[in-house]
């Protein structure tokens, strides 16, 4: 129960870190220069309810104040992630999420 | 941007002062600042300790940048108010005997 | 005398000259710093005759409690060591608890067994905090050093014009460029984790540290300030003296039948968690005054919970004594120290912390490694010092790796029997770290990395076939888990060598950038 809902909680992070990250100028250019411009507005938003999602299935998975250290910590790692993938594996780094929620159920059968 | 010539083959004398002021000078500051910190907080003794020495590690840190910051000149007035945060700080106990 | 440089200079030079000086001895106390994090598990791993019974700690206790009372019966004090998740050995002692003089037993079968002695784990913590200096002394160095950490952080955040702008910009296959997306990434990204280990480590001595508030309030007297700070542990101690610690000069007390050990098992559990306890103690066992201690495991909770424990009487069961509720402002120094230690939330948050721990190992790399990168392509004016740094950085980060992948492997090589092992593997880790410097000073910078790197992939990568052939048992959980992150460290150091190898030479970049040049000049 607990490897899936951190799954779920790292993929949230992740999708969280990216959604940020295509509201920017420079990576809506480089990841998503095909899709319609003003849909970019809308990334900012989404990525703050992904990493409050986020947070919410931290708190599944911990007590009140140690959810809050690793939420910060996932936070940071799957933006370090995020940055790894842009160069070398740009559709890999959009399709993850996917993957990680595809993964969880998978945890549970464990 | 960068200068070829390396800053570092000499150590001017103005680099080293500032590095002993931000060093030495900056943990007797933080000292001061602590202990008289600790005295003025209106809180029980250990809780005035703990919250003042919780805080000087920020205090020290914030210290050094300053020196490093500043034309070495206005650094030099950390001097006196280190004298002054120490009065605060032990005053009493100079003055008047330890309170144990 | 010049003129003031701007805030962005001072503090590039600052954040430079803070990073590049103390940044050796601060990428030894990252990197140690995260093996601790596993601490435990590597101590485990490396004493291979232990083997992990999968018992819980009821019946633990019941198996430490027949050989206590087959063996040491008429003791003033019974020490048991629980099995935990993270060691899942059973030791007892007897007498007054004394380190190192625990006897380890079966946890089925109640079986004496002898593990090899070993540095352990246990060695990468302590080299953290005093790295490998006297105690006293190595605090201290330690601590300036994480002063000159926090300098640094906020010195950089200072001069990262583009912190947002370039939040999530990596530009690989640039040369300096790369370096510093690399660092600034790095760096900005584990922003949080930077300022909290570092500040939080200070806070763990912050009385050593910084003495001022102890001096002007209490004269300097600290055993007045633990008095306040703690009034129970008074309490605790005369306890302990009285019943079980110094040898008691009473005639010894009627006996009396206590209760099986495993129902303060359950009494504590109900406090702290199931399987949340570290060990428990009688003082005055078989007797009328019998005492029961049982100690949590670190961890339950986010503050530091060392020292704590709930004390029982052994014949009836009923409790004398809970830990007080902590003042808010101690309680505040152990919720810092415990954000420090990571010994809460389980296994997803210890991973988090070793991730995280070797991101900013990793950082400080980065840094160091950049210096040599920007200066190289400048003047040879330089080349004296610029050649320093180099045999440096790859002495201290290369040499320091290869150092801690050597001590586990003289761990499993070295016979199990040899006298002062604990010593001789600690010569293997220095001498290691010693052949290390010693080919840095020796070897041109790229050939050097690369031979470092490659040879560090290697060890890492051999660690489970090392495991395999050297353990006497199936590796079980723990071991598999040790195996295959040096597998994956080992796969990440062999790709790093890699790119290192396919590195341009000198004159082919040089080529590169003369069009470039020209293109400058002809604008």
């Amino acid at each position: 129960m607990n490897a899936s809902l951190l799954c779920l909680a790292l993929s949230s992070s992740y999708a969280g870190m990216l959604a940020l990250c295509l509201g920017t100028e420079r990576h809506w250019k480089q990841l998503a220069a095909a899709a319609p411009l003003s849909l970019r507005a809308w990334c900012r938003p989404l990525g703050v309810l992904l990493l409050l999602l986020a947070l919410l299935l931290s708190l599944q998975i911990w007590p009140a104040s140690m959810a809050l250290v690793g939420w910060l910590g996932m936070l940071s790692l799957c933006g370090l992630v995020l940055l790894l993938l842009l160069p070398y594996a740009p559709r890999l780094a959009l399709g993850l999420p996917l993957l990680g929620v595809l993964l969880a159920p998978v945890f549970m059968l464990g | 941007m960068s200068n070829p010539v390396s800053k570092t083959s000499v150590v001017w004398p103005s680099t080293l002062g500032r590095i002993v002021l931000a060093v030495a000078g900056g943990y007797l500051f933080t000292y001061g600042f602590t202990a008289a910190l600790a005295r003025l907080l209106p809180l029980e003794r250990v809780d005035a300790l703990i919250g003042a020495t919780l805080l000087s590690f920020a205090v020290y840190s914030g210290f050094v940048l300053w020196v490093f910051a500043r034309p070495l000149r206005n650094a030099l007035w950390a001097l006196p108010v280190t004298l002054l945060l120490l009065l605060i700080g032990f005053g009493p106990q100079w003055l008047g005997g330890v309170q144990g | 005398m010049s003129r003031q440089p701007s805030l962005t200079q001072s503090m590039s030079a600052l954040h430079t000259w803070a990073g590049l000086v103390l940044g050796w001895l601060l990428f030894a106390i990252f990197l140690t710093g995260t093996l601790a994090v596993f601490d435990r598990e590597l101590t485990w791993w490396m004493q291979p005759e232990l083997q992990d019974r999968q018992v819980d700690q009821a019946s633990a206790v019941q198996v430490a409690q027949r050989w206590l009372a087959a063996n040491q019966r008429d003791a003033s004090a019974w020490n048991i060591g629980l099995p935990t998740a993270r060691d899942p050995s059973l030791s007892v002692s007897a007498g007054e608890q004394r380190r190192g003089q625990r006897t380890l037993i079966d946890a089925e079968s109640g079986e004496q067994i002898t593990p090899r002695e070993t540095a352990g784990g246990s060695f990468f913590f302590r080299f953290h905090y005093t790295l490998h200096m006297p105690r006293f002394l190595g605090i201290w160095v330690v601590g300036f050093a994480a002063m000159a950490m926090l300098v640094a952080i906020i010195s950089g955040i200072i001069i990262h014009k583009k912190i947002f702008k370039d939040f999530f910009t990596f530009r690989p296959v640039k040369g300096q460029r790369s370096w510093l997306d690399g660092h600034n990434a790095s760096a900005v990204l584990l922003l949080p984790f930077h300022l909290m280990i570092t500040y939080t480590g200070l806070v763990i001595f912050f009385l050593i540290y910084m003495p001022a508030a102890t001096d002007a309030l209490y004269g300097g007297d600290r055993d007045a300030l633990l008095r306040e700070l703690r009034p129970d542990a008074q309490q605790q101690q005369g306890a302990r003296r009285g019943e079980g610690g110094r040898p008691s000069r009473e005639v010894q007390t009627a006996s009396a039948a206590m209760l099986p050990l495993d129902h303060f098992i359950t009494l504590g559990e109900a406090h702290y968690g199931a399987g949340m306890l570290s060990s428990l103690s009688v003082a005055q066992p078989g007797r009328v005054n019998a005492r029961v201690e049982v100690r949590p495991l670190l961890g339950s909770r986010l503050e530091l919970t060392k020292g704590e424990a709930l004390a029982f009487n052994a014949i009836t069961g009923e409790l004398l004594r809970a830990p007080p509720p902590t003042r808010t402002s101690l309680l505040v120094q152990k919720v810092m120290a415990g954000l420090h230690f990571a010994q809460f939330g389980g296994y997803p948050m210890r991973w988090l912390y070793f991730i995280c721990g070797l991101v900013s190992s990793a950082m400080i790399a980065s840094g160091l490694v950049l210096y040599t990168v920007k200066r190289r392509r400048q003047s040879a004016a330089q080349g004296v010092w610029l050649r320093q740094v180099e045999w440096l950085n790859l002495a201290c980060v290369g040499g320091l790796m290869l150092a801690c992948v050597a001590l586990l492997w003289a761990n499993r090589l070295l016979p199990a029997d040899l006298a002062e092992r604990e010593g001789w593997e600690l010569r293997v880790f220095f001498g290691a770290w010693l052949a290390a410097l010693l080919h840095a000073r020796l070897r041109a910078p790229l050939r050097g990395w690369l031979e470092q790197l490659a040879a560090s992939a290697v060890l890492l990568l051999g660690l489970p076939l090392l495991d395999l052939l050297t353990a006497l048992a199936v590796p079980d959980r723990i071991r598999l888990g040790v195996d295959l992150t040096g597998l994956g460290l080992g796969a990440l150091l062999a790709l790093a060598a890699w790119k290192v190898s396919t590195r341009p030479t000198a004159t082919v970049r040089a080529a590169r950038r003369a069009p470039a040049a020209m293109a400058e000049v002809q604008s």
